[in-house]
């Protein structure tokens, strides 16, 4: 048969990783029930612009418009390599010396290896198990670990829908995610300027119009557009920097490394130590204070306890001035140049840009320099025009109205089946627990096929913040401050104003709760608290526990906390199903699809749907039926369709015909007023949601409630070291470890996902092939660093401390402060010692058990203290020697670790 | 019809789109007459360089991606003795696969190792300009679709005239004539901060002259006390940094064959 040029089908996919919603649209072209290629959605395919009412910013005589087709990012394309990489769970597996009717060996895990059994099977062990430890100890002894993230999809979402199921069966212990991107903002900055829900400026409607007119100074603090937006918005990030540059702002980076941004859109780069902002910042601050030029006005109307914030940094309270030349020595960066960016700032017009993730905002203590950050912006009348925090990231969320005025000129509204993560009923107030994961009466009177499926289940009774799962298996209870909930999902009022929730840090919480059982058994679809969570190792020897009887994890790809799994259940991707997609965050125009299957599912994998109602199925007909409403998928996606309220827009038959509805831009959207405008205008009208609606420099908060924590002080502070961490260059530590590990959300990587993508791999900063053939992550450190250590660029390396070892290939540049390394995070394991020695590059194996601080239950996994070496041929023959069944299983030599690795028996 | 290709240094983000769109359209793909499969790893028809030039912390990085110049005057095409390479009417240069002996002679001939050899399939291979795509109906190749920041553009050379003003092409003088053009390519560059040891603040406005066999660069530095001499040709360079108040500072002997940063440098204070 001839070669086909034309593809048999064209179907949009969601190219965004961040799940549930989906994001940006890419076309998947298959032939023969293959995929053939993914390009970039083409706007104009199905519509003429005008239809679409594009939009367009205009300042300074240049005008920034929507983008013809959509910014395809690296994950987009490359997920043929997803879908069928060798690294696919293809049919249901268990771990080889498990048995659930005799020995389980829970000491094994992360070393026995796999046998394929039959779904029947699978699913009559899951069903038994869960029965069996619900009758034995109750139904929270199962740890039901579902998160946010992931694939995007909507008719079965990736994540939640165990959860569904433990609901339906009685009930479970939730896995509460923290603010992992967001730590010092939420456990910090919400403290000076509220900000709901997540402590990050909000309002941020109409901001970029807003800056493009009115700043002429951007400070990327921390910041990387070319890197953190890809899994989740596009390249609009990267198109929006190089126009602000065009009309002529300058972009300042302060951040350890030359990040890819800096890399290409920065006019000065000011290398900082990581986690030392602070110093920076109250440097800065002295000297505004001592020159006398930042908006006294504006304090003396905005803020509360400004003259104890002035005391602190002038020295009258701990007799140490917070001077250039004090803050030089601690953060690295010159005395001149931290006075010269000082004047310049406040000569300026500026705006502070971030990306989420960053080196300062998941560190120890980052609520400080969260906090500080909010001040100085405060000190340059915050909310005037072109002074704000801007994001270049998740420019939806949250927001009713968009700082890029992509929005559409109605919001579709997409129901979500599954809740991840449901707050337990009474430990927020309901206004907060808005249970988004309800159909909505709007949702309910267009699709009432629908209200069976989406009939409210009861809600969890216990969590455990996902930063202590480890502690709490091995020391059986655990205490904490607050998270309740993830996020208040709560609906901002006209004025964009959600109630104040910083109430909620300051409870203490306890696991388990009273009358509720610790857990013995785990389930996870989101099998990644090794590769993106706090002390990875110390998860792992928590997962080898024989408090823990059973782990269940489904996950289409075998990796990670995947390893540790009893009994692991193969899952469909996006490209193998149909759904109903939503894109509202990829920057071009908001949109829904129609996503049609691309090919077959591999394997045996099922929807993340209906691999639990295979479950459901083997618990009894009541329960299968609860589960799936009896809807068959394409009802479902019909029945979304009308509950997005799109109909009323486009009808149905058009729809399918197009597959695609571009919402209409809102044409209004540049009028409203840029972020925090009124609150500079008038704030006593439009207060903060801080308890006394100014900026607080001292928080009234923690004033109240944590007057001494010196962790996290009323007013924020410089921390040399205190209980949760010694982690600075100053630390005795440093005779062993001296130096700071920065890890940042991965340039190739979202999270977790995407790192056996075979094309990306090929590039240098993603894998670093060595001399042995094996591809490692790439650990970068400076030349004078590499020199000192006799390292070489490609060598292999490990990066070790107290917490274990990891083995990388490095990367010698000049685009990293000395006295620092740099590991991205989320590079699969490849246990050589499950918990002690990882060849995969898993940096968060080794990241800090401690949290944000004593009482802030956020991670710190970024700067903390480390030693590189070369790895020596003596050493790895050593290893080989001593953990030869780890240096025995397979490794593919494009796509790197894989199930064929895993595999004990060759009849597969 | 003569299609071209125009490369924008100065927008290309280094998002590697266009390397992994090609690698999406290539590999696996059996797109015969036009190309056999690439190889799952080790071929690039098209791979981004990246450059990272300076010390810390004055760092900048140009990405380059190169590819096939299907170069007017093509010496794989001239070398091939098997009639297995021809230039289309549009100007893209193929290899035949089903003509391909594998006798590696194009490899050897092309002035910019754009041909690889495919050792499983015993035959040479590169970019086709993804002339099987826009032989049926689609409008651009894959690398030009994936961009995200229009650092690439492809059409008729005659409509591309305003863009190709001005640019360059790689390593012009190999006389090959190629069709892919490349826009701001810097040029080496000079820099440095400079500082009052003293009162430790930088020095705003101070005059640095540089010279090189008579020709003569000035600028003053910025409100950091930088100051970055750009796009600069490989030689040798003088530079003097003067300001009011302070000892002028000379450098001599500058060599631009790698790109310089002279670090923070002092000044003293006149006498």
């Amino acid at each position: 048969m001839g070669v086909k040029f034309k593809p048999d089908v064209q179907n949009i996919v969601s190219y965004s990783l961040m799940g549930p919603e989906s994001g940006g649209p890419c076309l998947v072209e298959s032939t023969d029930g293959k995929i053939t290629r993914i390009r970039p959605y083409a706007y104009d395919m199905e519509y003429i612009k005008e239809n679409c009412n594009p939009w367009k910013m205009e300042a300074r005589g240049k005008v920034f418009e929507a983008p013809n087709r959509a910014t395809i990012t690296p994950f987009g394309l490359g997920y043929k390599y997803r879908v069928y990489s060798p690294n696919r769970v293809k049919y249901p597996l268990k771990r080889v010396d498990w048995d659930p009717k005799g020995e389980r060996n829970p000491q094994n895990r992360g070393k026995s290896g796999y046998v394929r059994i039959s779904w029947d099977e699978a699913a009559q062990i899951a069903a038994d198990e869960l029965k069996r430890i619900k009758e034995t100890y109750g139904p929270e002894a199962v740890l039901c670990q579902s998160d946010m993230h992931g694939e995007g999809k909507n008719i079965a979402p990736s994540h939640g829908c165990p959860n569904r199921l433990l609901a339906l069966m009685g009930g479970y212990t939730t896995q509460m995610r923290n603010m992992d991107s967001w730590e010092g903002w939420f456990w910090g900055a919400k403290h000076v300027w509220g900000c709901e829900p997540v402590g990050e400026m909000m309002p941020m409607t109409n901001l970029y119009p807003d800056i493009a007119k009115h700043a002429d100074l951007l400070l990327f603090w921390g910041c990387d557009p070319e890197t953190t937006p890809l899994g989740v918005v596009s390249h609009m990030p990267s198109r929006l920097c190089y126009w602000l540059t065009e009309i002529g702002l300058k972009s300042i980076y302060i951040c350890p490394d030359l990040n890819y941004g800096a890399a290409v859109h920065a006019d000065k780069w000011i290398p900082i130590l990581p986690n030392t902002d602070v110093a920076l910042q109250l440097a800065i601050a002295y000297i505004w204070i001592t020159e006398d030029t930042y908006d006294k006005e504006y304090i003396d109307t905005h803020a509360y306890g400004f003259d104890k914030f002035e005391d602190y940094v002038l020295g009258r309270e701990d007799g140490i001035p917070k001077t250039p030349e004090w803050a030089s020595e601690k953060c690295g960066v010159p005395e001149w140049t931290i006075k010269a960016l000082a004047r310049d700032w406040a000569k300026k017009t500026a705006s502070i840009l971030h990306g989420n993730g960053g080196p300062y905002i998941r560190g120890p203590y980052s609520t400080e320099p969260a906090r500080l950050e909010v001040m100085l912006l405060g000190m340059r009348g915050l909310g005037k025009p072109g002074v704000h925090q801007a994001k270049m990231i998740e420019w939806n969320m949250w927001n009713k109205d968009y700082p890029v005025p992509y929005q559409g000129q109605f919001v579709p509204q997409m129901p979500h089946i599954c809740d991840a993560l449901r707050t337990v009923d009474g430990d927020v107030g309901p206004e907060i627990n808005l249970r988004r994961f309800l159909l909505t009466p709007e949702q309910e009177k267009r699709a009432p096929e629908l209200k069976e499926l989406f009939k409210q289940l009861p809600a969890p009774l216990q969590f455990i913040p996902r930063t202590l799962i480890h502690k709490a298996i091995l020391d059986g209870h655990a205490e904490w401050y607050g998270l309740q909930c993830f996020s208040s999902s709560q609906i901002p009022d006209e004025n964009n104003y959600r109630k104040p929730t910083t109430e909620y840090q300051f409870e203490k919480m306890v696991y388990p709760r009273p009358g509720l059982s610790r857990i013995h058994m785990m389930w996870t679809d989101a099998p990644c608290n090794v590769t993106c969570w706090n002390n990875g190792n110390l998860q792992i020897k928590a997962m080898r526990s024989p408090e823990i009887e059973c782990i269940i994890a489904q996950h289409p790809w075998l990796e990670n906390d995947c390893y540790f799994a009893d009994l692991i259940f193969p899952v469909a991707t996006k490209h193998e199903m149909i759904d109903i997609g939503n894109d509202l965050s990829s920057g071009g125009y908001t949109s829904v699809y129609l996503t049609g299957k691309c090919c077959e599912p591999i394997g045996e994998s099922l929807s993340d749907f209906d691999v639990c109602a295979k479950v459901a199925e083997k618990l009894g007909k009541e329960y299968y039926d609860a589960y799936t409403g009896n809807l068959s998928d394409e009802e479902k996606v019909r029945f979304f369709y009308k509950a997005t309220g799109c109909e009323e827009y486009m009808t149905w038959e058009e729809f399918q015909e197009r597959k695609i509805f571009i919402v209409p831009c809102k044409p209004d959207a540049q009028e409203l007023p840029a972020g925090l405008y009124n609150f500079y205008k008038d704030p006593e009208n439009n207060p903060l949601s801080t308890p006394t609606g100014l900026l607080e420099y001292s928080s009234t908060a923690l004033e109240k409630h944590f007057p001494d924590d010196p962790e996290r002080p009323p007013v924020p502070k410089w921390i040399e070291k205190s209980e949760s961490h010694d982690e600075r260059l100053s630390s005795e530590r440093t005779n062993k470890y001296p130096l700071l590990c920065m890890s940042n959300h991965g340039r190739w990587r979202m999270h977790a996902q995407c790192d056996d993508i075979v094309p990306n791999r090929e590039v240098e900063t993603m894998k670093i092939r060595a001399k042995d053939g094996y591809q490692y992550e790439p650990l970068w450190l400076h030349t004078s660093e590499a020199e000192k250590r006799g390292i070489k660029h490609g060598d292999i390396v490990k990066v070790f401390n107290e917490r274990g070892t990891v083995l990388c290939g490095a990367y010698v540049t000049e685009r990293l402060i000395p006295n620092t390394c740099y590991v991205d995070h989320g590079s699969r394991l490849d246990p050589i010692v499950p918990g002690e020695l990882d060849r995969g590059g898993c940096i968060n194996s080794i990241t800090p058990t401690s949290m944000t601080s004593k009482k802030a239950t956020g991670m710190a996994v970024s700067g903390f203290l480390v030693e590189v070496a070369k790895v020596t041929d003596e050493e790895m023959e050593r290893w080989k020697r001593d953990y030869p069944e780890a240096f025995a299983r397979k490794i593919d030599e494009a796509a790197g670790v894989c199930l064929e690795g895993w595999l004990i028996s060759d009849d597969c | 019809m003569s299609k071209a290709l125009v490369i924008d240094v100065a927008r290309c983000s280094g998002c590697y789109n266009c390397q992994l769109a090609c690698k999406d359209e290539h590999v696996g793909n059996d797109w015969t007459p036009y190309a056999k499969p690439q190889p799952q790893i080790g071929q690039f028809w098209i791979k981004v360089h990246e450059n990272v030039c300076g010390t810390i912390p004055k760092v900048r990085i140009h990405y380059i991606p190169k590819l096939c110049n299907h170069c007017r005057k093509a010496p794989c095409l001239e070398a091939c003795e098997h009639n297995a390479i021809y230039r289309r009417d549009d100007g893209f240069i193929i290899i035949n696969p089903e003509k391909c002996t594998g006798c590696k002679a194009c490899q050897e001939a092309c002035e910019y190792d754009a041909i690889f050899y495919n050792e499983e399939l015993k035959i040479a291979q590169k970019c086709t300009g993804c002339a099987h795509l826009l032989d049926h109906g689609y409008e651009l190749p894959r690398c030009v679709e994936a961009c995200p920041t229009d650092a690439m553009k492809y059409g008729e050379e005659e409509d591309l005239k305003d863009w190709i003003e001005g640019a360059t092409v790689m390593i012009p003088e190999t006389g090959c004539h190629p069709r892919v053009y490349y826009r701001n390519i810097p040029g080496k560059f000079i820099a440095g901060t400079v500082y009052d040891p003293i009162e430790k603040e930088v020095i705003i406005g101070a005059k640095c002259i540089l010279n090189s066999g008579g020709k003569v660069w000035q600028v003053n530095t910025d409100e950091y006390g930088d100051f970055w001499f750009e796009d600069l040709p490989v030689g040798l360079f003088d530079l003097v940094i003067s300001a009011p108040g302070f000892e002028y500072k000379g450098f001599y002997n500058l060599k631009t064959s790698k790109d310089l940063n002279l670090g923070d440098i002092p000044l003293e204070r006149a006498k």
